[in-house]
């Protein structure tokens, strides 16, 4: 568990941060939103120390982040920066397994490591373990930042908002790939993101950040039905959902997610989906568990959850 | 010209290449110590942004200081020699090497760096994974500036006797012999180029780094290997033969002639004296310094330069030679404790020459024949002896002359000017080659205008009351070699490239000086 106890940052007279508190549980996704210059970055990178608070304390574990040595603190943090942030002079397999190299894990298992995680976000491991970073697109490039985060193992990893740069489909497939890993791994993540949208659909739980202060703490539901502030509200409002409401726009946008990132799709129950009726009664009778859609313009994973989300966005817009 | 370049290199390659080696390793030691001062350095500083400003302007005001005037700086404390040659290197090539290694440095993008630290990765990880290949091909590329001015100054060292290709240009000057000029010149700038390229070669792919590291990695351990072996020998061979002389001679052939008869003499004299020759050691003042501070033991220096520019004296030069060697013999004992041996017989001042032809049709021996010719001269002088008090305006004072026709040429073109017939007469020096080599007749100094210079070996005092046996060798030549043998000498090694050893041995055979 991480608790974030009465932070606040201050450069010179200019207060960034003021007086704020949250606890993020275990393999959680805690998304901090907000409009950018707000302080969430900071906020984020407190935690593995690359900056320091002007007073307050944070606690990993019920012990507080300055009492372990900073090295062994950052070995337990992945981090996933805003652009991918490669290592330009290393290849794709090198710069997978920086840390591990930094723990002196032998170069066998760190290769094994490497094409371990290429294939689990769908990079074959021939075609990308020797590749430099400039070799690959954007996306690509923003995987391979995504499992480096993840080579060591560590149980938090830390996101500054990974997918500013990249074009809203792959954004959604990147999304997709995080939400996985998230639900096969296991690790606490703490995601920061500007895009509304976006901390909806990735959070389990949702803090907002404005101006310094944190405005409110909570499930995507309940902030989207109970704002605390007329801030939130706005913020959330403010974003109007233009899909339409037919099957396969719905799918291929917002709800659907291609199978193909998810592994072992094959034991997951199948149903045919012919309307967005047919998929909300599937998703309340399987309120808990990915399911795969069959419909006539393709095969979709779909997440109940997300599912009750944007019904429940569509519901807050339309008041 | 290319003739006469080609002329030199088949003649003299294994010393061409010798100095040329002397050049490399002059300026790839200056190099590597720089190295080795600048990146750490520039590492150090990287996050002290305040403390790495200074250092650059520090650099920087170093690198305005021309380097001529640091070798002048160093001399007192450091004397001559290739060591103050690499200091100034070093203190030149410092600020490239580390202004390119800090911005380098320094420019590798915040969200690397931190992606860095939030790994885990200690300094030294991050330096060797991160900031050292990053900042490589600035690091580099500062590498090549540097080695390339390196190389262009280094010609510097022949200066105050570090040898390398710098000899070849100041001989040269000195010799008016531009083909050895352009060697020098030329050579030194091949050596620039292809370190360039090679810089730039290795710096392009990684695989490409690793090819030229090895390479760098393989002569340095020849190069070490060849030094430690060498540095073996002399070792047994000291031993043998306790007591070692160093002579030095100024640049040109004719010192190096005389410095290979000391040697000769001194050695046939008392076999167990060893004599190391520095020839083309540097100027008067360099040598007379080196001399002072018993980095070298005797140099042949000239009566007239002995006056003029060494001992303080508030008389003008006289023209009487013994009168001026024993004013120079006296001023060097007072003032310095030196002793300066009985010179020999040839004066190597300035004379005015001419052609054969001219002087047989106007019947020219002496320089007050001038006079009667003063229309039919066409003169090509030397700028500077065309206007100084002692050059030309004295001359046409003392001897009543009025030349119609005078050009001045540079002094190295001064001599093609009278082969080619574009002149008759042109100032010189009385014992030049190229009296010999255009078949020219020296005009007599009849009324002793110009002032004496005499050649003889010059020590400090108490070096010659310990070596009576090397004073001994040494008078032999008291008296002896005309100006013409002198001539005829520099004609040897000047123009047919013979070895300056061979044609001292050959002259103090025939003269039974041995």
């Amino acid at each position: 568990m991480i608790s974030y106890q009465n932070i606040t940052k201050k450069y010179g007279d200019n207060i960034i941060l003021k007086n704020i508190s949250f606890q993020i549980n275990d393999n959680e996704i805690f998304v901090l939103v907000g409009p950018s210059g707000g302080g969430k970055t900071t906020l984020l990178k407190m935690f593995n120390r690359l900056v320091e608070s002007t007073s307050g304390d944070i606690f990993y574990n019920e012990k507080n982040i300055k009492d372990y040595k900073i090295k062994d603190l950052r070995q337990e943090i992945g981090y996933v920066l805003q652009s991918a942030s490669l290592f330009p002079n290393l290849t794709v397999g090198e710069n997978i397994t920086i840390a591990l190299e930094q723990k002196k894990v032998s170069k066998s298992k760190r290769i094994d490591r490497q094409k371990q995680l290429l294939r689990a976000v769908g990079m074959d491991p021939d075609l990308y373990l020797d590749r430099m970073p400039n070799e690959l697109s954007g996306g690509e490039q923003q995987r391979v930042g995504i499992i480096r985060a993840l080579a060591a193992d560590p149980p938090v990893v830390l996101m500054d908002e990974p997918f500013y740069a990249l074009d809203p489909v792959m954004r959604k497939q990147l999304q997709d790939l995080v939400l996985n890993l998230h639900h096969k791994m296991g690790k606490t993540i703490l995601f920061v993101t500007h895009d509304m949208q976006e901390a909806i659909r990735m959070g389990d739980r949702i803090g907002v950040i404005h101006a310094g202060q944190l405005e409110q703490v909570g499930k995507p539901r309940e902030i989207l039905q109970h704002p605390a502030t007329e801030f939130v509200k706005k913020f959330f409002a403010g974003n109007k959902m233009q899909a339409s409401l037919d099957l396969e726009s719905l799918l291929k946008g917002e709800l659907g997610v291609d199978p193909r990132f998810y592994p072992k799709t094959e034991t997951l129950p199948r149903y045919h989906v012919y309307s967005i009726r047919d998929l909300v009664k599937d998703c309340s009778n399987h309120p808990d568990s990915l399911f795969i859609a069959e419909t006539e313009f393709g095969v979709f994973l779909i997440e109940p959850k997300r599912v009750w989300n944007f019904l429940l966005k569509r519901v807050v817009d339309n008041d | 010209m290319i003739k006469s370049l080609w002329n030199i290199i088949l003649t003299e390659h294994d010393q061409i290449l010798s100095t040329t080696l002397v050049h490399i390793k002059i300026s790839l030691i200056s190099l590597f110590i720089a190295m080795a001062i600048a990146v750490p350095l520039a590492f150090i500083l990287k996050n002290h942004k305040k403390l790495a400003g200074f250092t650059l302007q520090l650099a920087g005001i170093v690198q305005t200081i021309p380097s001529l005037a640091i070798l002048g700086l160093l001399l007192p404390f450091v004397g001559i020699g290739t060591v103050p040659a690499i200091i100034a290197l070093v203190l030149y090539a410092i600020m490239p090497i580390f202004q390119n290694t800090y911005s380098g440095l320094v420019n590798i993008p915040e969200n690397l760096q931190e992606a860095a630290d939030a790994f885990g990765l200690s300094k030294w990880k991050k330096f060797q994974r991160l900031e050292l290949p990053l900042a490589m091909p600035m690091i580099l590329s500062g590498i090549r500036i540097a080695l390339v001015m390196i190389i262009g100054t280094a010609t510097l060292a022949a200066l105050i006797g570090g040898g390398g290709l710098g000899t070849y240009i100041y001989v040269g000057i000195n010799s008016n012999n531009n083909t050895e000029v352009l060697l020098g010149a030329i050579l030194s700038a091949v050596l620039a180029l292809f370190f360039s390229w090679f810089l730039n070669f290795i710096s392009k792919n990684k695989t490409r780094t690793k090819i030229g590291l090895g390479i760098i990695a393989i002569c340095l351990l020849i190069w070490g290997a060849s030094s430690a072996y060498h540095a073996m020998q002399p070792q047994v061979a000291e031993k043998a033969e306790p007591q070692e002389i160093i002579i030095a001679g100024k640049m040109g052939s004719e010192p190096d002639i005389l410095i290979n008869m000391y040697k000769e003499l001194i050695e046939k004299n008392d076999p167990d004296t060893k004599v190391v020759l520095k020839p083309n050691f540097g100027g008067t003042t360099f040598l007379f310094r080196a001399l002072e501070s018993d980095k070298i033991d005797i140099y042949p220096e000239f009566t007239g330069t002995v006056l003029q520019t060494l001992v303080k004296t508030n008389q003008k030069t006289g023209s009487d030679p013994k009168q001026v060697y024993l004013e120079a013999k006296n001023g060097l004992k007072n003032q310095y404790k030196m002793t300066y041996l009985q010179p020999m017989q040839y004066q190597n001042g300035y004379a005015l020459a001419t052609t054969k032809k001219f002087a047989n049709k106007y019947h020219l021996s002496k320089m007050s024949d001038l006079k009667r010719v003063n229309k039919q001269v066409k003169a090509a002088f030397d700028p500077d002896f065309n206007n100084l008090k002692d050059g030309y305006p004295g001359l046409k004072q003392a001897y009543k002359l009025n030349f119609k026709n005078i050009k001045t040429t540079e002094s190295s073109i001064r001599y093609r000017a009278i082969a080619n017939g574009d002149a008759n007469v042109v100032d010189g020096y009385t014992t030049d080659a190229e009296i010999k080599k255009y078949h020219l007749v020296m005009l007599e100094d009849d009324k002793h205008f110009f002032p004496p210079y005499q050649g003889s070996a010059l020590m400090k005092s108490s070096f010659a009351q310990r070596n009576p046996k090397v004073v001994r060798a040494l008078n032999k030549l008291a008296g002896k070699i005309t100006t013409q043998q002198m001539q005829e000498m520099n004609y040897l090694v000047n123009v047919k490239h013979d070895k300056p050893a061979k044609v001292a041995h050959n002259f103090l055979v025939e003269h039974g000086l041995l």
